[in-house]
């Protein structure tokens, strides 16, 4: 039964609601008791002195005569006392004879007595004092009254407490509609995105309250679902598209093979042929496994400090005998303080935008890897003389498969510039592209300790 | 004496292809088709590299490696993966192995690469010079002599012959540069490698003599004395 949500949250929050009333009716049971109590104590105190003092000025006539006064006049009808000789026989008041369990000057008792006046067993709270010719002296209050009074008041406590239980039951109640028909919103709505409804989405009520937000950031969620998805078919589809040009260019070369009137050296040049059409393929697998674990943050794990002057020196240094070859100089300036990250991908990504920038930067001119710093980012840029691509590009160029004329996209797998794209959001980071008219320039923003 | 080689690899084809290559050329080669029998057959011990796969049933690549390190097995181990990703190939050096190999790959390569790892235990001194032919390195004064004439290179350049001088005789693929002189675990889209290895050619070898750094068709380099 308690596996409903539902009814666990009005269970609790009616027992929690009646405990909090029982806890203050209790408090005030027990003050009003404790008030009640000090007075009666007091009265008699003050009693119980007064006629010891009348007993020093009057003597114990004096004093019996006083009391058979108070009980006659009846104008305290829940005053009691009882004077007795010093063999405990009464001399006067309202009570019957000297309680044998009570020791006279023994402090505050309760206990029934019968009373003389009206010959009933009553409770009585009673303090007593032992006089100086042995006579003794008990002063006390009849507590049948105030016993009708407590049961009056724990009556009341107790209708009080019945009360707060049904209200808190009501509360829970409304409590749980509140909650749950917001939730149902939520599971509906997920209920119809399994169905296939995936551009449904939560329904806000505009109050701008916690379930509203709550919503706002499932929603928000539900959209970058749906564009991620919407990439991988895209990806999937330049996948699947990728893929049959080199497959296609396999299948001509094998066939080639099997042709015997062939001469051994179109059948050696076929077999390169097919070696380096099946790398291409590896190459782009290897590419897109690289990017999608760098898109699920996989070597977060290997971060470690990089010192990224260092490592674009050490890129310029691979890749020089490369541009030497058409005359272009590789240049790096600038400086950056280390940053937290994964060495050997960062090395990939500026070994990709270097080769990227040597393919297309015309024969003599300049490619510049700069670093700079800026509000706690780091920057690496690399950018060559060569033509930029068209501005509608500029985003695009980093995404899986994207082919433009004169392609900048990159590299023997046409995915270069993804992964450069997806190791800087392994950063926290992103890629950038610029065109400088003339030159082209991309541009790594990378946090500084992004990996902490 | 003939050279002992276990392969650990649950695929059978992949297992027969590798042990009738490595039969081929002259080794004497067991095979284990999972992770258990591997081990067991590991601890007999005497095997002067062992060639196992990454994922294994029964027993995982890793693991395995862990385990002969921990039995005292020093034959040098070359892993196969098929997990081109760069942090697989690091994770697989880390884990006590002694190089790996991403999946597909080519016979000359893995052959090329068993070979240099069986070739270690024996240097165990230090050289201070190497010599191939008429061409000689001093280690210690960082100088190439060649002929008698001593040859200019950079720090790089230097580098490579080296790498080379230490391998002479033997297959040298553009990957085992690229870990071995730069310490990248991907290739690069452009041949980088190549233009690396003709710029040293230039300085090493000119008209008048023969080539010592020869390109081996589809797998690399091979640095020899022809004359």
């Amino acid at each position: 039964m308690f596996r409903s949500a539902r009814l666990r949250l009005i269970v609790i929050s009616a027992g929690l609601g009646s405990l909090a009333v029982a806890v203050v009716l209790a408090l005030v049971f027990w003050t009003v008791n404790r008030i009640i109590e000090t007075e009666t104590r007091s009265v008699v105190n003050a009693e119980l002195t007064g006629l010891a003092e009348s007993y020093g000025d009057l003597g114990i006539l004096g004093l019996s005569r006083t009391i058979d006064r108070r009980v006659r006049s009846g104008s305290d009808p829940d005053a009691v006392y009882l004077l007795t000789d010093g063999f405990g026989q009464a001399v006067a008041g309202n009570l019957g004879a000297w309680p044998p369990t009570v020791e006279a000057g023994g402090g505050w008792v309760e206990l029934e007595l019968i009373r003389t006046d009206n010959e009933k067993v009553v409770p009585i709270s009673a303090a007593s004092v032992q006089l100086r010719g042995g006579e003794r002296l008990l002063v006390g209050r009849d507590a049948s009254a105030r016993q009708r009074f407590d049961a009056i008041l724990i009556q009341s406590l107790i209708l009080g407490l019945s009360a707060a239980v049904v209200v808190s039951l009501v509360i829970g109640w409304l409590l749980s509609r509140l909650v749950f028909s917001r939730l149902s919103e939520v599971a509906d709505t997920a209920g119809e995105i399994i169905s296939g409804e995936m551009a449904r989405r939560i329904p806000l009520r505009g109050t701008g309250d916690e379930f509203d937000r709550l919503a706002v950031t499932l929603n928000e969620m539900l959209d970058r679902i749906e564009d991620l998805i919407a990439n991988l078919r895209m990806t999937t589809d330049s996948f699947a598209h990728d893929l049959r040009s080199p497959l296609t260019r396999l299948r001509v070369h094998i066939e080639t093979l099997a042709n015997d009137r062939l001469d051994g050296d179109a059948k050696a040049h076929a077999l390169d042929r097919s070696v380096s059409e099946i790398d291409h393929l590896l190459r782009i697998f290897s590419d897109l496994t690289e990017i999608a674990r760098a898109d699920a943050l996989l070597g977060q794990s290997e971060f470690e400090t990089v010192d990224l002057t260092a490592l674009i020196r050490e890129v310029a240094d691979f890749a020089e005998p490369l541009a030497a070859e058409t005359s272009i100089r590789i240049e790096t300036n600038g400086t950056a303080p280390p940053i937290v990250g994964h060495r050997a991908l960062l090395l990939r990504a500026f070994v990709n935008l270097v080769e990227n920038a040597l393919r297309y930067a015309p024969p003599g001119s300049q490619v510049s890897i700069g670093l700079s710093t800026s509000g706690g980012i780091a920057c690496i840029s690399v950018s060559d003389a060569g033509d930029g691509v068209p501005d509608s590009a500029l985003d695009t160029i980093f995404r899986p498969f994207v082919t433009l004329d004169e392609s900048r996209t990159g590299g023997a797998s046409g995915l270069g510039l993804a992964l450069v794209a997806a190791i800087a959001r392994l950063h926290h980071g992103s890629a950038t592209a610029a065109n400088l008219n003339p030159g082209f320039r991309i541009s790594l923003q990378i946090p500084l300790g992004s990996g902490a | 004496m003939t050279r002992r080689i276990l392969v650990i690899e649950d695929d059978p084809e992949t297992r027969g292809f590798i042990a009738k290559g490595l039969k081929e050329e002259g080794y004497a080669v067991e095979t284990a088709e999972d992770g258990r029998n591997g081990l067991y057959l590991a601890t007999e011990g005497g095997h002067d590299a062992i060639v196992l796969d990454r994922m294994l049933p029964g027993l995982d690549g890793v693991s395995l490696v862990k385990s002969l390190r921990a039995a005292g097995i020093q034959s040098p181990v070359l892993i196969l993966t098929a997990i081109s990703a760069v942090d697989e190939r690091v994770r697989g050096l880390r884990s006590g192995a002694d190089d790996y190999l991403v999946k597909p790959f080519s016979f000359q390569e893995l052959l090329a690469r068993i070979e240099a790892l069986m070739r270690r235990p024996q240097e165990q001194k230090e050289p201070v010079s190497l010599t191939c032919g008429d061409l000689e390195m001093d280690l210690l004064k960082r100088t190439v002599h060649r002929g008698g004439a001593e040859i200019a290179l950079t720090q790089m350049e230097f580098q490579i012959l080296e790498y080379f001088l230490r391998r002479k005789d033997r297959v040298v693929t553009r990957t085992m540069l690229l870990e071995g002189i730069w310490g990248y675990h991907f290739d690069p889209q452009t041949n980088v490698v190549d233009v690396h290895v003709s710029k040293l050619r230039k300085r090493i070898d000119d008209d008048t003599r023969s080539p010592m750094i020869r390109t081996v068709r589809g797998h690399g380099y091979m640095l020899s004395d022809d004359t």
